[in-house]
């Protein structure tokens, strides 16, 4: 089960890596017309992400410390034991990121819903660009975290 | 419309609040998870690690909604600055780099 839910957890970081890249980039570096890849990669209409990516942070969080007790029993003490301290200390980074992100979501919301208010444009970068960075780290720390000891 | 505008401050408040409560380690529940047992505030560990992280987002959580309601009268007429919502959980997120910095320096 521990094992489904930590696939589960990955595929749900995945599918939100992906819409708060659009979202990031089409913020910072918007294009006119899509197209080629990387232009339309960046034409998309950002706000339209906002509700995905609140809901897939959250249920990617709630599914991230459903598997974080076995982590903590059986990952974590490896660290330790092995002194791996800078995977150690990149689990640690990657909590406190995400636990910021998660009270930063209310006001990332509110500054992207519509109709987009042309005053909130810096916040609008700047959130998206935080959560980006959060969820990046989050999602490549996981993964090394998981290389080097799985959760069972 | 309220809920909106309290959204910077509770986002800052729960980014200053998280850093306290991680840092004093005042966690609102402790959570054993070799013997799956929760228990109200910092708890030693018992028969295995403790784990308090779950603690510290209720706390933070409690804090920052706290914070929120009473900035409600406060802020009668009056624009709550948007950065509020950004660089205070920015300004968190480098400090947790720099508190943190011994794991890498080992």
């Amino acid at each position: 089960m521990i094992v489904f839910l930590l696939i589960l957890h990955g595929l749900c970081a995945v599918a939100l890596l992906g819409a708060i890249t659009h979202q990031t980039f089409a913020a910072w570096w918007p294009a006119r017309k899509a197209v080629g890849f990387t232009p339309s990669f960046r034409a998309v209409q950002g706000a339209k992400f906002t509700n995905a990516i609140v809901i897939l942070f959250i249920i990617t969080f709630v599914l991230g410390a459903v598997i974080y007790p076995p982590y903590r029993l059986n990952g974590r003490t490896y660290l330790e034991t092995m002194r791996m301290w800078s995977v150690n200390g990149s689990f640690e980074l990657k909590e406190q990121f995400l636990a910021i992100g998660l009270g930063m979501l209310p006001f990332y919301w509110h500054v992207w819903r519509q109709s987009l208010d042309d005053t909130l444009a810096l916040a609008r970068k700047m959130t998206s660009a935080l959560l980006f960075f959060a969820v990046w780290f989050g999602f490549i720390t996981g993964h090394v975290v998981n290389n080097v000891k799985g959760i069972m | 419309m309220m809920i909106a505008r309290l959204s910077p401050i509770f986002s800052a408040a729960f980014a200053i609040a998280y850093v306290i409560i991680e840092q004093n380690n005042l966690a609102l529940f402790t959570y054993h998870p070799r013997i799956n047992e929760w228990g109200w505030l910092m708890e030693p560990s018992r028969n295995g690690p403790g784990m308090y992280w779950f603690g510290w987002l209720g706390s933070s959580a409690l804090v920052a909604s706290l914070v929120s309601l009473v900035s409600v009268p406060l802020l009668r007429n009056r624009p709550v600055p948007s950065i509020m919502g950004w660089a205070v959980p920015l300004i968190c997120m480098v400090l947790f780099v720099y508190l943190l910095r011994a794991f890498f320096f080992r």
